[in-house]
């Protein structure tokens, strides 16, 4: 048994008997390791989101299989956190309502919950915030408020789809601290998708590049620098180059592909 | 919001300036649209008197607001204070025969509206929780929906008789149909992600329902019973008419038929009057309680 995230030999087809079978995902396979940092890079519309779905359980793969801890994935469960771009926490609760929500669905009472909600806000530096609206937080702040709500389940795995795509660039730099902080804390792994090769190379311990629809591994960059890391160095400079070469690639075929359609 | 935090970091700010300067900006706010709601009516009658004074309109049919506003004992005269049948003229005659016959119309919205909304909501909802249910009821339901309340009225009548329950009944139907489709509406619209997370925390279908979809498709529910609120209006004042026997309803069509113009300028005029009052408080209840639509997209509605 392995132990942690084992993708192996997954294809996803969205509509596979429909009049427009479309595959997002073909024959992939990929381990995730406990408490590993692992980045997704690829061209837009390659099937990165699709993945996570299926690591969340939220979507079934067509075929091949997904274990977490050696099990089969066949539903949503808390241990297997997704957080999106936009936050999406209910605007109806409080922000320590939205970030207790997890334990109140577990059926945990409002006062063992509090003491839990108020550490993980001030984890996420938002101690002051617990009793305003969502729409009264900026971006930052609520992004955080969804993490905090994440990891009030505990969760051995944190799927981010963008996460912070939203953000503004200094914005998105203390994001990205606060998660590297809070991933050292917890020893979760870390499953994250970007767009953004800075992003992956300050974070990741392995960065993995996708091909263009269906998506397929194209590349896998081992990343051993320790963190925080100098984007400027002359390695990582070389690594961003790398990148940039394989997602262009890529990124033209899947041009070159929509003016065909 | 914003401009408030700002304006709190700026220590040169003098508190009591500020003070001055945002009460100074609410009453602003506030007189401003009241302001332009005078001017529109102000037009509106001006414009009819202008035309009474011409010599245009005939008193006796189009009598300008000084005449019909002018004999205000004369028109209370024909409102009976029981809500029974109007034109009972040795009963009424005072103000308050006036608010009760109002009373008794706003009532049988009231009742009318409550009970559309607390059905519809729970129909809509169950067509789409329980599968089956939900593939029997949703087609009747979008057949019977474009069917006018006033064809009901003589099912109404069969049903109910004579009285309060068929105006009530002919007001819920009117809400009823359109507002089970606006909670399907709304209930696919909920965004998908929020029902994602709900299931990844874990939630049961129930606890979606009750904790995720329902305050999720609230709000707008509740704009789309504000839109229809007029509706329920015209259709409690046509029951009236037809076979209530008391309230606005009845009043206008016993104004009509004794000729009496004035009367039926005078009971138009409370019509709009209440009309536009329920649509305030109804605004009032959205904002204070359903406040989670955001103010900004609330607007100022
Ligand atoms: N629910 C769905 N139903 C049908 N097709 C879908 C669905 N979700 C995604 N797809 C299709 O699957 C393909 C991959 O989509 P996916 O969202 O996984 O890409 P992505 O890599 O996350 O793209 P992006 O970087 O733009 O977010 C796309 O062609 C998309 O149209
Ligand atoms: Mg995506």
């Amino acid at each position: 048994m392995t132990l942690g995230l084992s993708i192996s030999n997954v294809t996803k087809t969205w509509n596979p008997d429909g009049s427009s079978p479309t595959p997002a995902v073909r024959n992939l396979t990929l381990d995730v390791n406990l408490g590993e940092f692992v980045v997704l890079l690829g061209p837009s519309g390659c099937g990165k989101s699709s993945l996570l779905y299926m690591v969340a359980g939220l979507e079934e793969a067509t075929s091949g299989s997904i274990t977490f801890d050696g099990l089969e994935i066949t539903q949503p469960s808390p241990e297997r956190s997704l957080i999106f771009q936009e936050a999406a926490l209910f605007p109806w609760l409080s922000v320590r309502d939205n970030v207790g929500f997890g334990l109140q669905i577990k059926g945990i009472t409002q006062t063992k919950r509090r003491q839990k909600v108020d550490d993980l806000l001030k984890l996420v530096g938002l101690a002051g915030a617990g009793d305003k609206r969502p729409h009264e937080l900026s971006g930052g702040m609520r992004q955080r408020a969804a993490l905090a709500r994440a990891l009030a389940m505990d969760p051995k795995v944190l799927l981010m789809d963008e996460p912070f795509a939203a953000l503004d660039i200094q914005t998105r730099a203390r994001m990205q601290d606060h998660l590297l902080r809070i991933w050292r804390e917890t020893g979760a792994s870390v499953l994250l998708v970007t767009h953004s090769i800075d992003e992956a190379l300050a974070l990741a311990d392995r960065i993995i590049v996708f091909t263009s629809r269906p998506g397929q591994i194209k590349a896998e960059i081992k990343i051993d620098q320790p963190r925080p890391r100098d984007l400027h160095s002359p390695e990582m400079v070389d690594l961003a180059r790398r990148c940039d070469a394989l997602l262009a690639e890529e990124v033209n075929k899947a041009f070159a592909e929509q003016e065909l359609l | 919001m914003t401009d408030q935090s700002l304006r709190a970091n700026n220590p040169s700010t003098i508190a009591t300036g500020l003070n001055l300067k945002e009460h100074a900006q609410t009453v602003r706010r506030k007189l401003v649209p009241l302001a332009w709601t005078c001017a529109s009516l102000g037009l509106f009658v001006a414009i009819w008197e202008f035309s009474w004074w011409q010599g245009w309109a005939n008193p006796l049919l189009l009598p300008p607001p000084h005449i019909f506003l002018s004999n205000l004992p004369e028109q209370f005269r024909f409102f009976d204070p029981t809500g029974g049948r109007a034109g009972a003229l040795s009963e009424g005659g005072s103000i308050w025969s006036v608010l009760g016959v109002i009373g008794w119309s706003a009532l049988r919205v009231t009742l009318g509206l409550s009970l559309g909304f607390v059905m519809s909501l729970i129909v809509g909802v169950a067509i789409r929780y329980f599968n089956i249910f939900g593939k029997l009821v949703l087609p009747l339901v979008t057949m019977m929906a474009p069917i006018s309340p006033v064809a009901w009225i003589p099912v109404a009548v069969f049903m109910f008789g004579i009285g309060n329950p068929p105006a009530v009944f002919l007001v819920f139907i009117a809400i009823f149909f359109v507002m089970v489709l606006a909670t399907l509406s709304q209930i696919d619209a909920v965004p998908p992600h929020f029902i994602q997370l709900a299931r990844i925390m874990g939630a049961s279908k129930r606890q979606i329902y009750m904790q995720v979809i329902l305050p999720a498709i609230l709000p707008g529910l509740f704009v789309t019973l504000r839109m229809n609120l007029f509706a329920a209006w015209m259709v409690v004042l046509i029951a009236e008419a037809v076979g209530v026997g008391s309230g606005l309803g009845q009043v206008t069509m016993m104004a009509r038929n004794t000729f009496n113009s004035s009367l039926v300028f005078f009971t138009m005029t409370l019509i709009g009057i209440t009309g536009f009052a329920f649509d305030q408080a109804l605004g009032l209840i959205q904002r204070k309680i359903l406040w989670w639509i955001g103010p900004s997209s609330i607007g100022r509605i």
